[in-house]
C-alpha cells in the first residue's frame, strides 16, 4: 500500500506540470498572437480622413468647399438573398448586374460598389433595408461656382494608391496644405459590439486642411469670364485671356482663359484644356512691349518724350531685312509720344538700337522677362531670354517692337504693372492669405521684386500711354471721361520660319485710373476673324470691361 | 504591537474601498460609453446635416445661379434691338 502515495503524488506533479506547460504556451509563446486577436475583437482602428481645405474669394464665398457624399460598399458574407440585393442595387444604381454580381466573393468582408453618392441616394436605398448593404460617408470637392475660375483652383483628382490629390492651379500647389493630416481612432467595444468610453478617445494625431484666402474678386472674375466668352464669340476668335492685377500689392483680382473646362467634372473635359494658358502659354508680345523697350531708353536717359527720331521717315534697313511699319504709313522725324502713340515699328527699331544689347538684356530682365513670376501657382512656363552672344543687330531691332521674343502672359502683366506702380516690380500672387482648421488667418506679405525703373520714368511712360489711348489707333473705343493708359498689341504668329499672314494674337494691356492705378488688365484674342487688329478686336473689350470695373469700385469719370 | 495590526487593517480597508469605488465607476463608465456613443452619433447626424446645408447655401448663393435665376426673371443685359411697325396705323388712335 506504500506505493499508493508517492503514485498520487507523482500522478498530481505531472498534472501539474503539464498545466503549467500549457500555461507557459498560451501566456508566453502564443501572448503576442492572442493578444492581436483580442484586440480585434474588442477595438477597432477607424481611419479619420481629414476634411479638405476651402477655395476661397476675397469676399470669403467658397469657390471650393466639400460636400457630403456616400460610398456604398457590401459585406458579401451578411447578404442573405444575394439575387434579391444585385437587381435591387443594379436598378437603383444604374449599374449592370454582372458588375456587382462579381464583386461579391464571400471570401471578402468590404466591397465598394459606387461612390460620390447624395444623400437623397442613400436613403431610398437605407429604406429598402438589404442586409450586408452599408455607407461609408465621405467628403468630396465641390464648386459652388461650377466653371468660374477652373485654370486657377484647378481640381481634385485620385493618385495611384486612389486617394484624393490636387492637380493643377491652387488644388495642385497647394496640395499638402490644403488635405490635411490623416488622423487614427481606437475604439474599444464590448461583447455585445456597444461602445466603451475607457480610452476610447486614443487617437493618433490628424488635422483637417488649411484654407485659401484669394486676391480674386468674385464679382470681377465672374463678369470677366462672362465678357471674354461674348468678346471671342463676337470676334470669332479660338480662344482668349483676361487677366487683371492690382499695381501696387501684386495680388490678382480675376484671371480667366477660354475654352476652359469644369473642376467638378475636369474628366468629361480633354487634358490640353487643364492648363492655364495665362501662365503657361508663351507668345511674342508685339507692341505691348514697345512701352516696356521705351521705359527703359527714358530710364537710360538715351532719349526724352521729345526725342526725334531720325530713321522713321521709310522702311528701316538692320541687316539684310527692311522693317516696315504696320501699316506702312511713315512720320518723319516723329516724336517718342508720337512713336507710342502711332505704334511705330521703325521708331521702336531707332529706340532699341539706341538702347543696345547688353542694356537691353539688363532691362528687359530687371522687368522680369526671361524669368519666373513665382506666381503660386502650379505649371508657370518660364522662356529664357537668347543667350546674349545669340543677339544679333536685327534681333536687338525686332525685339523693340515685341517680335522674335516670347513671353507668357502673366510676365507681362507683372512687367506692365510696373509702369502703373511708381517703376516698382510686384511679384504677382493669388493667395494673400492661409487660415487653418482652428480659424486662424495668417496674412502673406506682398514682395517687391525690384525697381527697374525710376518712378519719373513710370509717370512719363503713363503719360505716353494716355495719350496713346486718346489719339491712338484704338481712340474710338475709349472711356469717355476716364484717364486710362494702355497700349494694343497685334501680334503675328511663327509658323515654319515666317509669320503667318493671316492669323494674329491681338491684345490690349492698360491700366486705370492712369493717376492712381487700382487695376492693370491685359486682354488676349487667339485668331481673331472679325478684324486681325487689336484696336478692333482686344482694345473695345479691354474698355468695355474697364467700364463695369470702374463702376464697380465706385470711381467716378474724372474729366 | 497593536500599531502594526492597526496599519495593516487601514491598508486592507483602503484596498477594499478602492476596490469598491473602481468597480462603481467602470460601472457606470460602462453605460455612459453607451449614452456617449449615441451623443456622438447625434453629433455627427447634425454634422452631416449642417454639411448637406452648407452645399445648398453655397449653391443657391453663387453668382452663377443668381445670373441664372435673374435672366429667367427677365434681368438681361440691354441689346440694340430694333422696332419694325407692321401697320400703318398711328400708335395712338385718335378717340
Amino acid at each position: 500500500m506504500k506505493w499508493r502515495y508517492p503514485f498520487v503524488f507523482i500522478t498530481l506533479v505531472i498534472f501539474f506540470i503539464l498545466v503549467m506547460a500549457r500555461l507557459f504556451y498560451w501566456q508566453i509563446v502564443k501572448a503576442e498572437e492572442l493578444s492581436l486577436i483580442a484586440q480585434s475583437q474588442y477595438s477597432g482602428v477607424i481611419k479619420v480622413h481629414p476634411k479638405r481645405g476651402e477655395i476661397k474669394t476675397s469676399d470669403g464665398f467658397p469657390i471650393a468647399a466639400n460636400k457630403v457624399s456616400y460610398l456604398l460598399y457590401i459585406n458579401p458574407t451578411e447578404v442573405k438573398d444575394k439575387a434579391k440585393t444585385i437587381n435591387t442595387l443594379s436598378a437603383l444604381l444604374n449599374l449592370s448586374t454582372a458588375s456587382i454580381s462579381s464583386q461579391l466573393v464571400p471570401d471578402r468582408l468590404w466591397v465598394p460598389i459606387k461612390s460620390g453618392m447624395i444623400a437623397s441616394q442613400k436613403e431610398e436605398i437605407e429604406k429598402i433595408k438589404l442586409p450586408g448593404v452599408g455607407f461609408e460617408e465621405r467628403f468630396s470637392r465641390f464648386y459652388p461656382e461650377a466653371s468660374i475660375a477652373a485654370h486657377l483652383v484647378g481640381f481634385v483628382g485620385k493618385n495611384e494608391s486612389g486617394e484624393d490629390k490636387g492637380y493643377f492651379g491652387l488644388e495642385g500647389f497647394y496640395d499638402r496644405l490644403l488635405k490635411g493630416k490623416e488622423g487614427y481612432r481606437i475604439e474599444l467595444h464590448d461583447a455585445l459590439g456597444r461602445p466603451i468610453l475607457i480610452k476610447r478617445n486614443n487617437n493618433t494625431k490628424g488635422s483637417d486642411g488649411g484654407s485659401l484666402l484669394l486676391s480674386i474678386d468674385r464679382s470681377i472674375q465672374f463678369l470677366v469670364e462672362q465678357k471674354l466668352i461674348d468678346g471671342i464669340e463676337k470676334y470669332g476668335a479660338l480662344g482668349g485671356m483676361v487677366g487683371i492685377m492690382a499695381p501696387n500689392t501684386g495680388d490678382i483680382i480675376a484671371m480667366s482663359s477660354m475654352p476652359s473646362f469644369a473642376p467638378g467634372k475636369y474628366w468629361e473635359f480633354d487634358e490640353s484644356l487643364y492648363k492655364n494658358p495665362f501662365i503657361t502659354n508663351t507668345y511674342e508680345p508685339g507692341s505691348t512691349l514697345k512701352p516696356i523697350v521705351m521705359a527703359s531708353s527714358l530710364d537710360a536717359g538715351l532719349i526724352t518724350p521729345q526725342t526725334k527720331c531720325p530713321i522713321c521717315g521709310g522702311p528701316v534697313a538692320v541687316s539684310d531685312y527692311n522693317l516696315h511699319t504696320w501699316n506702312d504709313k511713315y512720320y518723319k522725324d516723329t516724336n517718342m509720344v508720337e512713336i507710342i502713340q502711332h505704334s511705330d515699328n521703325t521708331g521702336m527699331v531707332y529706340v532699341a538700337l539706341k538702347l543696345g544689347v547688353d542694356r537691353m538684356i539688363s532691362y528687359l530682365t530687371k522687368f522680369g522677362i526671361g524669368e519666373s513670376t513665382d506666381i503660386d501657382l502650379q505649371g508657370e512656363t518660364v522662356p529664357s531670354l537668347k543667350q546674349r552672344r545669340a543677339w544679333y543687330d536685327v534681333d536687338l531691332a525686332t525685339t523693340g517692337f515685341g517680335q522674335g521674343i516670347s513671353v507668357t502672359p502673366i510676365e507681362l502683366l507683372a512687367a506692365f504693372s510696373t509702369l502703373a506702380n511708381g517703376g516698382k516690380l510686384m511679384q504677382p500672387r493669388v493667395v494673400s492669405a492661409f487660415e487653418n482648421a482652428n480659424g486662424e488667418v495668417l496674412k502673406i506679405p506682398t514682395k517687391v521684386k525690384g525697381t527697374p525703373i525710376s518712378e519719373k520714368t513710370a509717370k512719363v511712360m503713363t503719360e505716353m500711354l494716355v495719350n496713346a489711348v486718346e489719339k491712338g489707333e484704338a481712340q474710338w473705343a475709349r472711356l469717355k471721361g476716364y484717364r486710362i493708359a494702355g497700349k494694343t498689341g497685334t501680334a503675328s504668329i511663327p509658323v515654319k520660319g515666317h509669320y503667318d499672314p493671316n492669323n494674329t494674337i491681338t491684345s490690349f494691356i492698360g491700366f486705370a485710373p492712369a493717376e492712381k492705378p487700382k487695376f492693370v488688365m491685359l486682354i488676349i484674342l487667339d485668331r481673331p476673324t472679325s478684324s486681325i487688329y487689336a484696336a478692333e478686336t482686344a482694345a473695345p473689350m479691354f474698355f468695355d470691361i474697364a467700364k463695369d470695373i470702374l463702376t464697380y469700385y465706385g470711381i467716378p469719370p474724372g474729366e | 504591537m497593536k500599531k502594526p495590526s492597526l496599519i495593516v487593517t487601514i491598508l486592507i480597508g483602503i484596498v477594499i474601498s478602492l476596490s469598491i469605488i473602481k468597480a462603481i465607476v467602470y460601472n457606470r463608465l460602462s453605460t455612459t460609453g453607451i449614452f456617449v456613443g449615441k451623443v456622438e452619433e447625434e453629433i455627427n447626424f447634425y454634422k452631416t446635416q449642417n454639411a448637406i446645408l452648407s452645399e445648398k447655401l453655397l449653391t443657391f448663393s453663387s453668382l452663377t445661379n443668381i445670373a441664372k435665376r435673374a435672366e429667367k426673371e427677365g434681368f438681361i443685359s440691354e441689346e440694340n434691338s430694333l422696332m419694325v411697325l407692321k401697320t400703318s396705323k398711328p400708335l395712338a388712335v385718335r378717340p
